[in-house]
């Protein structure tokens, strides 16, 4: 990062900045809005939150703040917030907005990471130097990767960045393995179905198959393939296979897209996650499992990796 | 409404083609209509993307492929000046094209009859002969650059010549009618089993009775000695299909720098040497670089903070936001850059890259740098003679508004559907007689 004006914040104090954790936050207190069937216009009770969401008061306030912050919800003139927006319509918060300290860090180390700019080998010291930022934030950053299965300590001094999990090959690999396991993960004895979060999240897929392909929300989209396949993962009834699957989507959410997917596919992946669902609310789980095959399959990309005249066929590169 | 009709889309086993027949299929649908995509052997999956049924021909007898001579044939094939191309390059792909064309004649009958399409799209640069025999009109699209239909005051189809080049004109159409006249004679008695007879050599597509569409637009088309019937032959100004927006990645530095998308197809990626090469004198420039580097896309370690690299672009959606487009002059590239007022940047390395390349050159669209041929002094000197030409911008982009005008995947479309309305019209009126 060189040449970007950036280097002149070395010896200054870093601006004040948003904790990552304070915006994972704030994202539940909307996933908790949407799960309770919450509409504009509705009181947010910091106490009932803070019970919901397992926290003490001050960062549910702080989390609040920045919903403020993205006009989610609007300050009530007899104190608290008031929610100003569907929260099954929103899409996700993005917590890597430029500018703000070490989630900025942790964005910029993955796209250099996956952009091929830095080494999978590094020291806090040299992304100091490469980012020009406090120890503390670097630090800050590697631990997050690090909780996202995406950086792991190494000998002495050095971080082991995951490159594998980000490469070219990451996607085709990631839906080997997501074949092999998520329809596993629907047939378990325990799977418990969680109503509110289905209900919630047939909400915004119907929101999303109402619309076409050229105001397709890929936002919205986003938010809700990960909040489905999260939601499978922890239902699942057995702890290792909940946390292989979250481990992977978190990572599989952390890192930057690969490749561009079409409209069209996301729309016909929404419809398939409204299919997958409602097996799953009439308790038909080997039908849901049979089209989660189906829908992981039809998500990999079939481009032949290289075309033209006189090139012979069947050279083929299945990824996305 | 009128009842929708089937329409088999066939283009031939390039992104070009494919993608171009993705727009018009896109606008059919659009109308009503149901386009289908019959995909070569081994080239599916593009389609299916766009939400359009594909169904693959398969070949019984097909040979396995050794891929890295395949490669190497080519990389030093890919160095020669189009002259030198006819036998190293030209004529055995001649020769792959009419063995791939004699190979899916049956399953492609087969598919045909099982179809029963109203009307069959072909853009391709040879003719199969269950397309003539299907009995349903069929259309033509050239994909390729005009030179594709010969004149007498057009320079030689690959040539690269210019139009001011008349004297290698003759010396090159020569050479290529003997470097291609074993392919032809093998297609000529093909066809003849199928009970047709073939272009005149070295033609191995002869435009449709019903409707021939060409992509070139106003800005680079040539003056023909003998005007092409305006009822059969339609110039689109281009035929780009609908991409979702692309946002750009951020970069590690020059986020607000123009963008430069360089793209030389799947094909033209394999080398990697003269890609790093380029990406060398890109960490120079102050601009942000896009580069396609398709299959090879994990070869690439250190990359300059203003490069990025993919081996997938959704190239309209890209192309409208840059300002230099670097690539082979693929005709779809060459027009997609013209769509949207982008100076090309054209360093070709076989078939009509070279006659895009030249006729870039000479219509004050873009410039024309060997793919080999160049230091890095001229490789900076273009780019920034490109990005510094403010008149030619100017240019560029009067004539983009005219080419969104035309709306030349619409006017495909509407035109295809009034051939197929015309031919029912004919069958109707044939019935009644």
């Amino acid at each position: 990062m060189h040449g970007d004006g950036r280097q002149t914040r070395t010896m200054t104090p870093e601006p004040k900045r948003t904790n990552f954790r304070h915006v994972e936050l704030a994202q539940k207190i909307l996933d908790v809005a949407g799960e309770r069937g919450m509409a504009p216009g509705e009181r947010l009770a910091e106490q009932a939150l803070a019970s919901l969401c397992n926290v003490s008061r001050t960062p549910i306030r702080k989390a609040l703040q920045i919903l403020a912050e993205r006009d989610l919800v609007t300050a009530d003139a007899e104190g608290g917030y008031l929610l100003a927006i569907d929260p099954v319509a929103t899409a996700r918060l993005e917590d890597t907005a430029e500018g703000e300290g070490e989630g900025e860090i942790y964005a910029a180390i993955l796209r250099d990471l996956s952009a091929g700019r830095i080494a999978e080998n590094q020291t806090v010291a040299a992304l100091q130097r490469r980012y020009d930022v406090s120890r503390q934030t670097v630090q800050n950053a590697l631990m997050k990767l690090a909780e996202e299965n995406l950086a792991e300590r190494a000998a002495g001094q050095q971080w082991l960045l995951k490159h594998f999990a980000i490469s070219g090959d990451a996607a085709a690999k990631s839906y080997e393995f997501r074949l092999a396991t998520e329809p596993l993960a629907l047939t378990l004895p325990e799977f418990k179905r969680d109503m509110p979060a289905i209900t919630a999240l047939r909400q915004s897929m119907l929101i999303l198959r109402g619309m076409n392909e050229t105001n397709f929300d890929r936002k919205l989209f986003d938010r809700t393939d990960y909040d489905f396949h999260l939601l499978i993962a922890r239902s699942c009834g057995n702890p290792f296979m909940a946390e292989a699957l979250t481990n992977h989507h978190r990572r599989r959410r952390a890192s930057p897209p690969a490749g561009h997917v079409n409209a069209f596919r996301l729309m016909q992946s929404n419809i398939e996650h409204i299919q997958i669902l409602e097996q799953i609310e009439r308790g038909q789980m080997e039908l849901a499992a049979d089209l989660m095959r189906v829908h992981i399959q039809l998500s990999q990309s079939q481009r032949p990796r290289l075309a033209g005249r006189g090139v012979p066929p069947a050279f083929k590169l299945i990824a996305r | 409404m009128a009842p929708a009709k089937t329409i088999a889309l066939f283009p031939e086993a390039s992104y070009g083609a494919a993608l171009n027949c993705v727009g018009i299929a896109q606008e059919l649908r659009r109308l009503g209509h149901r386009p289908v995509f019959i995909c070569h052997p081994g080239f599916s999956g593009v389609f299916a993307e766009y939400g359009f049924a594909e169904y693959q021909l398969t070949e019984a007898d097909a040979a396995p492929t050794d891929w890295n001579d395949f490669i190497e044939r080519h990389q030093d094939a890919f160095r020669q000046a189009p002259f030198d191309q006819l036998e190293s390059y030209v004529g055995p792909t001649w020769e792959a094209i009419v063995d791939t064309a004699m190979r899916v004649e049956e399953p492609l009958r087969q598919l045909l009859g099982r179809l029963k399409p109203d009307a069959i799209v072909l853009d391709n640069v040879v003719m199969f002969p269950a397309i003539a025999n299907a009995g349903v009109p069929w259309i033509r699209v050239v994909s390729c650059a005009e030179t594709e239909i010969p004149d007498e005051n057009v320079p030689p189809y690959l040539s690269g010549c210019g139009d001011n080049e008349r004297a290698a004109w003759t010396a090159f159409a020569d050479r290529y009618e003997k470097t291609v006249a074993s392919a032809h004679r093998r297609f000529s008695a093909f066809l003849a089993e199928c009970g047709l007879k073939a272009p005149t050599a070295p033609v191995f597509l002869g435009p449709s009775p019903w409707l021939n569409l060409l992509l070139a637009p106003d800005i680079i088309r040539h003056d023909r000695h003998a005007a092409l019937d305006p009822r059969r032959f339609i110039f689109l100004d281009g035929c780009v299909r609908h991409e979702a927006p692309y946002t750009p990645p951020r970069f590690a530095s020059h986020n607000e720098a123009p963008l430069v998308l360089t793209s030389f197809g799947s094909l033209g990626a394999m080398d990697v040497a003269m890609m790093k090469r380029m990406i060398a004198v890109f960490a120079t420039l102050p601009c942000r670089f896009l580069v396609n580097a398709g299959h090879w896309r994990e070869e690439y370690r250190e990359v300059p903070d203003n490069v990025f690299i993919d081996s997938w672009f959704p190239q309209p959606s890209v192309v409208e936001q840059a300002s230099l487009f670097i690539h082979h002059g693929g005709n779809n590239s060459f027009c997609e850059a013209l769509y949207y007022g982008v100076p090309s940047l054209v360093m070709p390395y076989c078939w009509d890259g070279h006659d895009n390349a030249a006729r870039a050159a000479e219509t004050g669209v873009g410039r024309r740098l060997g793919r080999y041929d160049w230091s890095d002094t001229d490789l900076t000197a273009a780019i920034d003679g490109l990005l510094g030409d403010h008149e030619m911008q100017a240019r560029l982009k009067a004539n983009a508004a005219k080419m969104h005008k035309a709306a030349g995947v619409t006017r495909a479309a509407e035109e295809i559907v009034r051939v197929m309305s015309d031919a029912s019209i004919g069958a109707g009126e044939a019935s009644n007689a």
